[in-house]
């Protein structure tokens, strides 16, 4: 069992935690803030769900950052197996061992074992680092088996060697796309907080932070329209990742004159920032268009 | 005596409101786990009680794991909050607030000190007494289900009318279950095309493990030496299912009922994992009913249930509460069979919005109506028109010749190809598509 005794950041302040998100550039709101606090504080691994694009990745990537500290991500695909997140024995230099006939020594011994992504996250001597578990919904369900030890006790279980226990717990993050349901078990063990949508407010803030380079009217009109179409019943809706996609290409292709309104022209071309489906792509037909440019004018027109 | 606070009742009352609290939630359906109290206590001790909206935070970080069930929490955390308040409160307890009368009632614990709005005290759930706000709950029979009916006698009247469709009245499940070798070749087929599990067998190639036999043996030629290593792999063969079955009259009047039940019997029992729901008016599952011995029993069994066939068509209502009662029926790999004639009832916005998130989460959505069978059907009705976007392929659905063609098209272009009743070379007599795609 975890407890804040073995809890790095057992100290660890709201505000400590609003300035590390803040010099990270990443807009958190308040339940965000307060979620990850508990996590941090009370040693408990983090289930993060959302939409695609919501900043599920980059929270982690932020924490890691902020706290300088690595951060040792397992991207977890189908097929995942114990050895490729947890350990292997480097055959080759066991078998050049063997040949070289040194029988004192065991080949099943530190200098022949291959950390991988979860061993290397509770080994670390320097503090505990960031472990991203990336995309658990896309591993079979028993590789959530293998996630149970380590997420409650943080320690796995080498045979040859014995057991591997974290001195200091990591902080554990872990996302899904909900693509599937996870296993009680596994949302047992965690804290949980799902990434909705940014608001118009919050997506606003979100560009001026990452795409400063864009005119602020310019930027609500496109938050305008993110937040509108979220609205349709589209197959992919954007997330807040999509939109920094359209403000990026947008910003670079108006490099000279940027404070002008959207135009139609220039939203159509630019849609396949935002959408990623060919069926999202033709529910925008000419009168949708027409509808969105003409709210989010009147938002930047606000704005301005 | 001093001014010193009785720590002890202010443990004892936070302890009490939380366990309160958990049992709420889990009464309303969501599914907290046993440790989250002990969580949720070290929780709220980490963030105090100082604001509510930081503790809302903490609290629903804690207790729920579910989107769906945020809006539950979120409808009754401030009945939870202002309890914990009032007895913390030194002056008594905080005055009522907006929000949702009575969240806690069918808890079972008693008011609080000085509650001036006396809750419900009794324990069972279907026991209130407050006729302004009362609700009681009732499961229906075999299946389950649970519905909430109003107190009173126009609220129930108004709820039976919403039950019952004018478009025809009950009938009862008759006729035999087809089970004929086209039908069960059919059903093999269309599982061969839309197997999403991998099944037990191995085969040589891909990368999932090492082929140790295969590699020895052809170490034998190169003198123990393992040149190349041979890999095998489990191919997807097994299928994750969910058969949405309209049982509205208009359907019932289309389809041959012993084709239909044949085939849901058949996959029920031959697929990995087949779970069937019907729908009309709402949704129901009735996967059990399938796993009787004989057919015959199976159709017993339906009769047992009282499923109510022939209501009118609600489909994205229906949608909805699956959804809410089974948030785990869809996931990534399950392939989602709608049987309906696509006739909705109900609001089209609905309809489109639920099978925007259907589509979002299963693995594919095919959906089969009775109609498509005629040469020159057209998907023109409107919730047919609505749920098209969202469909992966619209299929014909009245005989084992049309699942068979629909196995026939995954086979060639998978789930997510160019596959559908336009597609059906029988309606055109070729394999492209026609003017109608």
């Amino acid at each position: 069992m975890t407890d804040r005794r073995t809890t790095a950041f057992a100290d660890v302040t709201d505000d400590d935690l609003r300035a590390l998100f803040d010099e990270q550039d990443y807009v958190a709101a308040d339940d965000i803030v307060t979620t990850v606090l508990l996590a941090l504080r009370l040693g408990k691994p983090l289930l993060v769900e959302g939409a695609p694009g919501a900043g599920k990745t980059e929270l982690a990537k932020v924490l890691a950052a902020g706290f300088d500290t690595d951060l040792v991500r397992l991207q977890c695909y189908e097929g995942l197996t114990a050895e490729n997140a947890l350990y292997e024995w480097n055959y080759t230099k066991q078998l050049l061992a063997v040949q070289a006939g040194d029988d004192d020594a065991s080949v099943f011994a530190e200098p022949y074992l291959l950390e991988r992504p979860l061993l290397r996250a509770l080994r670390g001597d320097d503090g505990p680092r960031v472990l991203l578990i990336d995309e658990v919904d896309r591993a079979d369900e028993e590789f959530e088996a293998l996630l149970l030890e380590v997420l409650s006790d943080f320690q796995v279980t080498v045979p040859e060697l014995g057991t591997v226990r974290a001195a200091t717990p990591p902080v554990v993050v872990i996302t899904s796309n909900r693509t599937r349901a996870l296993s009680d078990a596994l949302k047992r063990r965690c804290l949980y907080l799902h990434l909705s949508p940014p608001s118009v407010e919050k997506e606003r803030a979100i560009l001026a932070r990452r795409v400063p380079e864009l005119d602020g009217a310019v930027a609500a009109e496109l938050c305008r329209m993110a937040g509108r179409l979220r609205e349709e019943p589209l197959r992919k809706p954007p997330g807040a990742a999509e939109t920094i996609d359209w403000a990026r290409a947008v910003a670079e292709l108006r490099r000279d004159d940027g404070t002008d309104p959207l135009s139609p022209a220039e939203v159509r071309n630019t849609l396949g920032c935002l959408l990623k489906e060919v069926e999202d792509i033709e529910r925008v037909d000419d009168d949708l268009l027409a509808a969105l440019v003409e709210e989010a004018n009147a938002a930047g027109a606000e704005a301005e | 005596m001093s001014d010193v606070p009785d720590f002890a009742a202010a443990r004892d009352h936070v302890r009490e409101e939380l366990v309160r609290f958990l049992r709420s939630l889990r009464r309303a359906g969501v599914p907290v786990p046993a440790n989250r109290g002990t969580t949720a206590a070290r929780a709220l001790v980490e963030v105090g009680f100082d604001d509510e909206a930081t503790a809302r935070a903490a609290l629903r970080a804690c207790l729920v794991s579910d989107p769906d069930d945020v809006p539950t929490f979120d409808r009754q955390f401030p009945e939870f909050w202002r309890r914990l308040t009032a007895g913390l409160a030194p002056g008594g307890p905080a005055p009522r607030r907006e929000g949702p009368k009575g969240a806690l009632a069918p808890l079972g614990g008693d008011p609080a000190e000085g509650e001036e709005v006396a809750l419900d005290t009794r324990d069972a759930p279907d026991a209130g007494d407050d006729e302004s706000d009362d609700r009681a709950w009732e499961t229906t029979g075999t299946l389950g289900a649970v519905v909430s009916r109003s107190g009173d006698e126009a609220d129930r009247e108004a709820t039976e009318a919403a039950w019952y469709s004018p478009t025809g009245s009950r009938t009862s499940v008759e006729g035999a279950v087809d089970e004929g070798r086209a039908l069960a070749a059919a059903v093999d087929e269309v599982a061969e095309g839309v197997a999403t599990l991998r099944g037990r067998r191995w085969r040589p190639g891909g990368d999932d493990r090492a082929h140790v036999r295969r590699a020895l043996r052809s170490s034998f030629a190169t003198g123990g030496t393992v040149v190349s290593l041979p890999r095998r792999e489990r191919p997807p063969s097994e299928v994750r299912a969910l058969w949405l079955v309209d049982v509205s009259r208009s359907v019932l009047d289309t389809v041959d009922r012993s084709f239909l039940l044949g085939v849901l019997r058949r996959a029920r029992a031959e697929w990995r994992d087949s779970r069937v729901v019907f729908f009309d008016e709402d949704a129901r599952e009735v996967s059990a009913a399938f796993d009787e011995p004989t057919a015959t029993a199976a159709l017993d069994a339906l009769d047992r249930a009282a499923v109510e066939w022939g209501g009118g068509t609600r489909i994205g209502g229906s949608l909805a509460t699956l959804r809410e009662s089974h948030p785990d029926a869809v996931d990534g790999r399950t392939v989602v069979f709608v049987v309906s004639d696509g006739l909705e009832m109900g609001r089209v916005e609905v309809l489109e919005r639920e099978l925007a998130r259907l589509a979002r989460r299963a693995a594919a959505v095919l959906w089969l109506n009775p109609l498509a069978s005629s040469p020159s059907y057209e998907p023109t009705a409107r919730g047919m028109a609505t749920a098209l976007p969202f469909v992966d392929g619209l299929f014909a659905f009245g005989t084992p010749d049309d699942l068979a063609e629909v196995g026939r098209q995954l086979r060639r272009n998978g789930a997510g190809g160019r596959i559908g009743y336009e597609y059906d070379p029988r309606r055109g007599g070729s394999d492209t598509p026609s003017p109608l795609a």
